[in-house]
């Protein structure tokens, strides 16, 4: 099995570890940040030893580490505004006030706050991770639910299920989620940072995040209804007759039989419903969440750089590539017994 | 369960209809413990239906069923008329083992896995147990070497040997053959055929549904010929194969034997 899976992957694998160990020695030969600091004119340098022993800060000092790359901003405000940046690669301290390093500085800061360094879960690529994850296991679990629902012989179970299926298909996700976060409090009069305690300081954020999951759980669900329905129906019904002749009931025949072979045939198609959901979650601006692309609305409007977006675009794509190689390997891995 | 009983299966006026097709019209049929019994017929002639309806993968539209001497189920019109309580007639149906046309195995499964699947699920039976019981029955198809292999890459035959294998683990006491090769390819026939015979010879209760005449002829205690969803014929395999009587039997022996 092990053996299997270098076999298989040789390539990617080896391009992945040639990409990693590039990686880990322009780390090494990146400037430290003191190194960075050093470069600072020493009128700046003054104003910074000044503001150790005062309590009213002069200078904003915002450094940035991307793992291969570091990025230092000084900036002051009052009298004197002063603002200089600095970008360190291989082991080079580059001045970013203009040009091709104002433009490298200004995406490494981009990107820096967009990923969510040094910012909790709830921010950045790591709430669009987190939240797109959990919306797919949400999603495949209710739709399994759903899906057995639809194909059940009770009419009323099948229609309800339909219903529901029918209803979140058919309205726009944004309002399904504006009627989860504001509707649905409104109407049973409680607040969603109300469910995290008064002391948490991103109680406002995992209250909004708990809705954005609810809302789009339950529209995953009737996506991953349909996906799994379409599973379970291609498998041979000699399987379920089989399942029967040796005496299983429905429930064993379901968990034990065909589920399990549903699930390879879900999985180029849950797959794709990742990635439709990750680009989904970017709704979640209109409930001020800071996901990647409201990260990326306010620094268009608070800095007026209309370049964001293209890092935005990248940390998406290497997000879609990264689950495209991991759902990737699951089909192999279920397909052990064609 | 009383072993005090006359017949192991029996059925009266049992019929079937899909829609306004009638598949098979009031078969009555009495088997005793230990019989062989083969089933031939053209195609469409209800074999397989009759079949499948004993074991309930068919409801039949009417007639009784009787597994053991007791009524098993009974119906009119579509509508049950009177049954077992569910858990008996669960009890009951596990008596039957059945082997399909086109083996059915668990592909996600490997063969032992396929084997013990339902001693262990099914019947609760304790997995180091099933398992050793397994390997044996596997042996006894010849094929202990494929345990942990997938159905995938097994030879046809081999699969319908693991097919019966896996009907056999449920320790049945008969056992149901619907066409079990006429899928596979002539020359991976006999060794299915092989094991079969050794399954009768052991004294296993039979109801087999087969296209091989030679099968029939050696094996079969009791022949029975269908045609358009009756039992138009049925007898030892001496008279049905070498003195027939009725006019369809006579075509159908004719048409294959020239065949």
């Amino acid at each position: 099995m092990k053996t299997g899976f270098f076999k298989q992957y040789s390539k990617q694998l080896i391009a992945a570890a040639v990409i990693l160990v590039i990686c880990i020695v322009l780390a090494i030969l990146k400037p430290a940040k003191d190194e960075l600091m050093s470069h600072t004119s020493p009128e700046m340098q003054k104003m910074i030893e000044a503001d150790e022993s005062s309590s009213r800060k002069r200078v904003t000092v915002t450094y940035n580490d991307l793992f291969i790359i570091n990025y230092a901003s000084l900036s002051t405000s009052g009298a004197k505004v002063m603002s200089e940046k600095y970008v360190g690669f291989v082991g080079k301290v580059y001045p970013a006030d203009e040009g091709v390093m104002k433009v490298t500085g200004q995406m490494v800061n981009y990107t820096y706050r967009m990923l969510g360094c040094g910012e909790n879960l709830m921010h950045g690529a790591k709430l669009t991770i987190l939240l797109t994850t959990l919306t797919v296991i949400f999603g495949v679990v209710l739709g399994t639910i759903l899906a057995l629902a639809k194909i059940s012989k009770k009419k009323w179970l099948s229609g309800l299920a339909s219903a529901y299926i029918f209803f979140f298909r058919g309205t726009p996700l944004l309002i399904q989620l504006f009627v989860v976060y504001f509707t649905v409090p409104g109407v049973c009069g409680f607040a969603w940072r109300d469910i995290f305690s008064a002391s948490d300081a991103e109680a406002v954020y995992k209250g909004a995040f708990t809705a954005a999951l609810i809302a789009f759980g339950l529209n995953s669900g009737a996506y991953c209804a349909e996906i799994v329905r379409s599973a379970i129906q291609s498998i041979d019904k000699g399987q379920f007759e089989a399942a029967k002749a040796l005496g299983m009931n429905y429930f064993q025949t379901m968990t034990r039989i065909i589920i399990p072979q549903s699930v390879r045939r879900m999985i180029p198609n849950v797959s794709n419903e990742f990635i439709m959901v990750l680009k989904d979650a970017s709704l979640v601006f209109a409930i001020s969440l800071m996901d990647i692309t409201t990260i990326s609305k306010n620094i268009m409007t608070s800095e007026g750089s209309y370049l964001v977006f293209i890092p935005a675009l990248v940390i998406y794509l290497v997000i879609t590539a990264f689950f495209g190689f991991i759902f990737d390997k699951i089909e192999k891995k279920f397909s052990v017994y064609e | 369960m009383s072993d005090n009983y006359e017949y192991i299966l029996k059925t009266e006026h049992v019929s079937k209809r899909f829609g306004t097709l009638e598949v098979l019209k009031d078969i009555n049929l009495q088997v005793k413990k230990g019989e062989v019994i083969c089933i031939i017929g053209p195609s469409g002639a209800g074999k397989s239906t009759f079949l499948r309806s004993l074991n309930q993968l068919e409801k039949i539209t009417s007639g009784k069923i009787f597994i053991k001497d007791e009524l098993f189920l009974h119906r009119e019109n579509d509508h049950t008329v009177d049954r077992l309580l569910r858990e008996k007639q669960q009890e009951l149906l596990l008596e039957m083992g059945m082997v399909f046309q086109r083996f059915n195995l668990f592909p996600h499964k490997t063969v032992l896995q396929n084997v013990c699947e339902a001693p262990v699920i099914v019947r609760k039976e304790n997995k180091d147990e099933v398992e050793k019981r397994a390997r044996d029955l596997l042996e006894k198809v010849g094929l202990s070497e494929k345990a942990d292999e997938y159905p995938s890459r097994l030879s046809g035959g081999q699969q319908q040997r693991v097919a019966i294998a896996r009907a056999l683990a449920m320790n049945p006491e008969i056992m149901l053959f619907d066409e079990p090769t006429s899928a596979l390819d002539p020359e991976l026939v006999g060794d299915v055929l092989q094991v079969m015979k050794e399954l009768a010879e052991s004294g296993m209760t039979m109801l087999c549904v087969t296209h091989e005449m030679g099968f029939a002829r050696e094996v079969a205690d009791r022949v029975l010929f269908m045609a358009d969803g009756i039992i138009a014929e049925e007898g030892t395999p001496e008279e049905i194969f070498t003195n027939p009587q009725a006019e369809r039997t006579k075509n159908f022996l004719n048409a294959i034997l020239e065949a």
